[in-house]
């Protein structure tokens, strides 16, 4: 089908930082992973889409310039001192869309305590 | 006959019975209606534009069906980017967190509730007003399709009222008023000719058969 | 991705409208309902039009991602076929053009046509011996390119001389005047032919 990617079709080990992040700081691919799998434990939570919204497809000639690199789960990026995690996710209809919202901000957010951190989340497809 | 002329013997041209196949127009019609040069260039167009619509039924039965794996497999190489539209804030446990649902999210939501309904089926939805700004009043405007024979007010006023419900509880958004519109009438699949395309199904003049209710 | 196999199958009952009005709202599986209905028609005109298999199954996969990034523009949802059709033209005519730059048509291993058996290896005796379409597809291959496209953008996809003269960047006498050249030799082919 043609769904987006969702997680499952993306195995953890796919996920890299976007290639915009803006300092290397030691460790942040693996921190990538981990937030990827903080998030998807959150009950409610069902697919994580690719945080940069991204055009593709495989026609044609467009299949280089697409496949240059997996597209990032999870995006960290150092933003003066305090590192910014962004994540668009799909809920269920089982709990409530915000509270599901909140709820994935804050295991980020506990995930990376004392590390000062601004949580981004985007639902992006509620049910189905 | 000459192939290097289409200049009949009447002194009208083939090519001005091919424009007049296409746009019913020629310069002298009413020699057209006499000539019987001109009419059997026109049967023999004609004909060939039958043999063409055959030729086209041919080409579209070699292709396959549209449910094949061929299809399929075509559908399987899109990567079809979600619509996001517009941005809807959500309220945030921390100042520092920025929380959102897209328009898109909701839509497919509104979706969903609608296509559960035993014999309807969403069309278009939209949501009036400013989303953007937390508590601005929201109108939601839905298109639907009924099979024939369900009762339209009933299902428009049991749609209204889970959708009234789904929306309280996966959004913030302060609605104002849901509006449902029947835009079209759907042959049952039981008394449908099998393969009969929709396209050849003839819905009610959509100009007499919408019916728009009104949250109170 | 809406859900049900039940929910599926109403998609497969509702108006070209109504699908396209969701797709535009970004329902992928009203999308998806769209291209499978009209798949077999833009396969078979991009078929007629590129003379290759391959590349007609190329623009279909890139008609349909057009389609699903332009759709929100479209003005008349109930129009949508005839708008997939147009851009199935637009891109058979660049594959052409592509095609060209790089190798010999007549070198085309998965031609149109070339599967319909041995007696394709001589269209004259297969003219007499076939049937009349298979007359008329033998005939639609001599044709000037130009002409061949004009007739198949005519006749297949119904599209006006103005819309024909775009997807072809020629003016609309000129449409005309192909078209008429077109139906001349095919007419006076099939007449002998008869």
């Amino acid at each position: 089908m043609t769904e987006p990617l969702e997680a499952r079709d993306d195995s953890p080990a796919n996920v890299s930082t976007a290639s915009t992040t803006s300092t290397a700081l030691p460790g942040l691919d693996g921190l990538a992973d981990e937030l990827l799998g903080v998030v998807q434990s959150v009950d409610g939570v069902t697919a994580v889409y690719p945080a940069q919204p991204l055009w593709q497809s495989i026609a044609g000639a467009a299949l280089s310039v697409v496949t240059g690199g997996t597209p990032a789960l999870i995006t960290l990026t150092d933003d003066a001192g305090v590192l910014a995690v962004k994540a668009r996710i799909a809920v269920g209809t089982s709990r409530p869309a915000p509270a599901v919202a909140r709820e994935v901000a804050e295991a980020v957010r506990k995930h990376l305590l004392p590390r000062p951190t601004a949580v981004d989340v985007s639902v992006v497809k509620v049910g189905g | 006959m000459n192939t290097t002329s289409d200049t009949l013997e009447c002194g009208h041209s083939l090519a001005e019975l091919s424009t007049y196949l296409d746009t019913g127009q020629i310069a002298d019609p009413v020699h057209l209606e006499t000539c019987p040069e001109c009419q059997a260039g026109l049967a023999s167009l004609r004909r060939l534009s039958v043999l063409g619509s055959e030729l086209l039924s041919s080409d579209v039965a070699d292709a396959g069906s549209g449910n094949d794996d061929w299809m399929q497999s075509i559908l399987d190489n899109l990567r079809l980017e979600l619509r996001p539209g517009r941005s809807i804030p959500l309220h945030s446990g921390n100042a520092q967190d920025n929380l959102w649902e897209t328009e898109g999210s909701i839509s497919a939501l509104i979706r969903s509730v609608a296509d559960a309904l035993p014999g309807t089926a969403a069309g278009k939805c939209r949501l009036h007003g400013d989303v953007t700004t937390p508590g601005a009043g929201i109108t939601v405007d839905v298109e639907i399709a009924v099979v024939y024979g369900h009762p339209m007010e009933e299902r428009a006023a049991t749609l209204r009222r889970e959708l009234a419900e789904a929306l309280a509880l996966h959004t913030e958004l302060a609605i104002d008023a849901i509006d449902i519109t029947v835009t079209d009438v759907l042959e049952s699949p039981a008394t449908t000719e099998p393969g009969t395309p929709p396209s050849l199904q003839t819905p009610p003049d959509p100009a007499d058969s919408p019916t728009t209710e009104e949250q109170p | 991705m809406t859900g049900s196999p039940a929910a599926q199958h109403q998609l497969d009952l509702v108006p070209d409208a109504l699908l396209a009005g969701r797709a535009a709202d970004g329902d992928t599986a009203a999308f998806e309902a769209l291209a499978r209905r009209h798949g077999p028609l833009m396969r078979a005109t991009a078929r007629r039009l590129t003379g290759s298999l391959a590349d007609a199954d190329d623009v279909v996969q890139e008609t349909l991602v057009q389609a699903w990034k332009q759709l929100d523009g479209l003005r008349d949802p109930a129009a949508v076929r005839g708008w997939l059709l147009r851009i199935v033209g637009s891109r058979s005519i660049d594959h052409l053009r592509k095609r060209r730059n790089h190798a010999d048509l007549s070198g085309v291993e998965d031609a149109v046509d070339a599967s319909s058996g041995p007696k394709h290896e001589d269209p004259e005796s297969n003219a007499l011996n076939g049937s009349r379409v298979e007359a008329l597809k033998a005939a639609l291959a001599k044709l000037p390119e130009e002409q061949r496209r004009c007739w198949v953008l005519k006749e297949f996809n119904d599209q006006s001389y103005e819309e024909i003269a775009q997807t072809l960047n020629i003016s609309p006498a000129s449409v005309r005047g192909r078209l008429a050249r077109a139906r001349i030799t095919l007419a006076r082919t099939m007449e002998e032919w008869r």
